[in-house]
């Protein structure tokens, strides 16, 4: 008992410099990995740590044409705890990766993609949420905390806005929190949820960081007239939803309700896995930004002001 | 044993256990009132089910904002109190804390008791409770909910397994002895899971801490200990057990530690939240509603009367008075219930996308939920409290030292019986 208590504190002791000689190198050789596939051209997905410094070394060096943005994201891009079922109500995915672009310079607060997507998606009139949430901040500030989302109607010219919904994470949370896998990142990235299966115990509205799910307390309603027969409504009943990047629209070629409804167009939503899509030639030649890019979310809307 | 089956006719054998339908006949007037009343909550309870099943989640108080309300604070609670059980019975089978050996049987069946109704209460919440077979059927990996639903049903029956097992003595001292040794990991396994849920949300800035797991650990003990020795002054009061003051000093003393180190995890949360260096904006601007603002009236309970608690028990003159560790017992159960109620509402205080809500109050659909399945669980504990034989019988305490007595006359117990 004796000898093993005294040679306890020496192993630990001898372990100590073993383990920092060994960060040192792993770090040099991420460091030197970095460098080399830098060299190549290309970004290696997994650094996840290296890939802000290197994001903005490329940027420098970049040309207009330059992939290598796309690259990393692409990479990332993937089907999460895909059951291979199909969304019924849409067009099976295709070999698309959806992505957004939203302007921050143009919006202008006016809410019309808000209003066209409860009316695309059959959101209850008496639900009280819309899967788009417009935020009003103050000029000069990035600060959510001190953002209005109740802001009255219209939009000021001396604020500015910014438009928050479903992101469809690549590393999805709400994927990650159900305890049913009643939702799943389709293989063209839009995350959807099984509303036949969805148990309601919103597990998921607690690990999305965007706020972006939404719960029907109420049976949700529609005006007759109003209800739109490519969305299920019925099944919404006591269950979550939220933007599915109007998976019925975009998989028969149309655009989301959304960016149809946008007034000052800015909103682009495209293919990623297209070089020539709007929204890769936006990503490969504007400073964008993602929100709550810290997390690790890989979010797949962004933000260009 | 023989003597009282012989003597009194109402006793039913039923899986190995002496039914005592006898002493219900012979109950007075206090204990069937107090039954019927309990009977009426429960009622109460379930006519609020049904109506929140015919007209859906709205009318629950629970809204976007506030996503989990009661049902989850709840969970939360009867999960730590039914930790006290396990400590009790721990500390009489694994490390023999014989004075705590009357209490072992009542503690193990308050623990399942109260697992039940945390279980119960999360059914509540769900509007298609069937569909909850999806756990079982396709359970995802990464949700914490799969561990701590599953852990809590295992427990649950961990619980009445163990019940039977000591009142039948079947296995003698060996086997109790080994079930405490699943069910002492497993009890911790069912508290880490459930503070799990709320730790591993990158989301929500207040839950993302692993200081979560250690204060859920502690203060699962403290309150079950706590409840523990209520129950058993109550116990004795009405005449159906008789303890020795020994065993109440020994579970001051626990709680009283307890307490205690429940009290500092949170200060170091609380110092680790607030030094300048360390603060992050959106952990800071979340716990300061701790203390200021209309939700510091759910937490500063939580200070107050846990300091109040330990003062009361630290006390070396009057410790040992039956009436100060009630009421430092009772100050520290409600301690609790106020820091879980805070811990869950202060999540939503502000939304992942830095929107304030107001503090969540249950509405009344809610409130009657909880009181329903409290009063169900007090209807299985007091009829369990006459109908079961929870009392250890004297000679099994008398040789509780002794392993080969122990293991003798709870088979002599069995036989007989």
């Amino acid at each position: 008992m004796n000898e093993e208590s005294t040679s306890h504190p020496d192993s630990t002791a001898a372990s100590l410099p073993q383990g920092c000689t060994l960060s040192r190198r792993s770090f040099i050789e991420g460091v030197a990995a970095t460098a080399g596939l830098l060299a190549a051209g290309t970004i290696p997905g997994l650094l996840t740590a290296a890939l802000p410094a290197v994001a903005d070394a490329s940027e420098g060096s970049t040309t207009l044409t330059g992939d290598e943005v796309l690259d990393p994201i692409l990479e990332k891009d993937r089907p999460l705890r895909y059951p291979g079922k199909p969304v019924y109500y849409a067009d099976p995915a295709g070999k698309q990766k959806w992505a957004m672009v939203i302007d921050t310079k143009a919006c202008i607060g006016c809410r019309r993609c808000v209003y066209a997507c409860v009316e695309e998606n059959n959101i209850g009139r008496n639900s009280g949420f819309t899967y788009i949430q417009v935020l009003e901040m103050e000029r000069g500030k990035i600060e959510l905390e001190s953002a209005t989302l109740d802001y009255e109607e219209g939009g000021k010219p001396d604020k500015w806005y910014m438009p928050v919904q479903c992101m469809h994470c690549a590393e999805a949370p709400c994927v990650y929190g159900c305890p049913v896998k009643a939702t799943w990142r389709e293989p063209d990235g839009i995350v959807v949820i099984d509303y036949n299966k969805c148990i309601s115990c919103r597990n998921c509205m607690i690990t999305c960081p965007y706020d972006a799910r939404h719960f029907n307390w109420v049976r949700p309603e529609v005006p007759k007239e109003e209800v739109n027969p490519d969305v299920p409504l019925e099944e919404k009943a006591f269950v979550v939803e939220k933007c599915t990047f109007c998976v019925h629209r975009t998989r028969n070629g149309q655009k989301p309700a959304c960016v149809e409804a946008c007034p000052v167009g800015a909103r682009t939503f495209g293919d990623l896995s297209d070089p020539e899509s709007d929204v890769s030639v936006l990503l490969k030649t504007r400073r964008v930004i993602r929100l709550k890019e810290e997390l690790g979310t890989e979010p797949m809307i962004w933000y260009v002001g | 044993m023989t003597e009282a089956t012989a003597v009194r006719p109402g006793v039913k054998r039923f899986i190995g256990i002496d039914w005592d339908f006898g002493a219900l006949k012979s109950a007075g007037r206090t204990y069937w009132s107090f039954v019927a009343m309990l009977s009426i909550i429960a009622a109460i309870g379930i006519t609020a089910w049904i109506i929140f099943m015919t007209q859906g989640a709205g009318v629950m108080a629970q809204r976007d904002g506030f996503t989990w309300g009661l049902w989850f604070s709840n969970y939360m609670y009867y999960v730590g109190l039914s930790a006290g059980g396990l400590v009790v019975y721990a500390s009489v089978h694994l490390f023999g804390a014989e004075q705590f050996r009357p209490l072992s049987r009542l503690a193990v069946l308050q623990a399942g008791l109260l697992v039940m109704i945390a279980l119960l209460g999360d059914l509540t919440d769900l509007i298609r409770p069937w569909r909850t077979a999806w756990m079982a059927i396709t359970p995802n990996p990464t949700s914490p909910f799969v561990y701590t639903g599953s852990a809590a049903a295992a427990y649950m029956v961990l619980c009445f397994v163990d019940l039977w097992i000591l009142i039948t003595g079947k296995g003698g001292e060996k086997l109790a002895h080994r079930m405490t040794l699943i069910a002492l990991p497993f009890a911790i396994y069912l508290h880490t899971t459930t503070a799990f849920v709320l730790a591993l949300n990158k989301s929500r800035e207040l839950w993302n801490t692993a200081m979560m797991v250690p204060i859920f650990l502690t203060s699962a003990t403290a309150s079950g200990v706590a409840l523990l020795l209520i129950c058993a002054y109550l116990m004795q009061r009405f005449g159906v057990f008789k303890f020795k003051s020994s065993m109440f000093r020994s579970l001051s003393t626990l709680l009283a530690t307890v307490i205690i180190l429940d009290l500092f995890l949170l200060v170091v949360e609380l110092i680790s939240v607030f030094w300048p260096m360390s603060a992050k904006p959106g952990h800071v601007d979340r716990m300061q509603m701790f203390l200021t603002g209309p939700y510091a009236w759910m937490f500063l309970p939580v200070f107050v009367l846990g300091i109040g608690a330990f003062a009361l028990l630290a006390g070396r003159k009057t410790r040992h008075l039956p009436k100060i560790q009630i009421a430092a017992s009772v100050m520290y159960v409600v301690a609790i219930f106020f820091k879980r109620y805070t811990l869950m509402s202060m999540g939503f205080a502000l939304g992942p996308l830095g929107q304030y809500h107001p503090p969540y109050l249950p509405s009344l659909i809610e409130v009657f939920f909880a009181l329903g399945l409290l009063a169900i669980a007090l209807i299985f504990l007091t009829l369990g409290a006459k109908v079961l034989p929870l009392q250890v019988p004297e000679d099994e305490h008398a040789h509780g030292h002794g392993a080969s007595l122990v293991e003798s006359a709870p088979e002599r117990a069995f036989e007989a019986g």
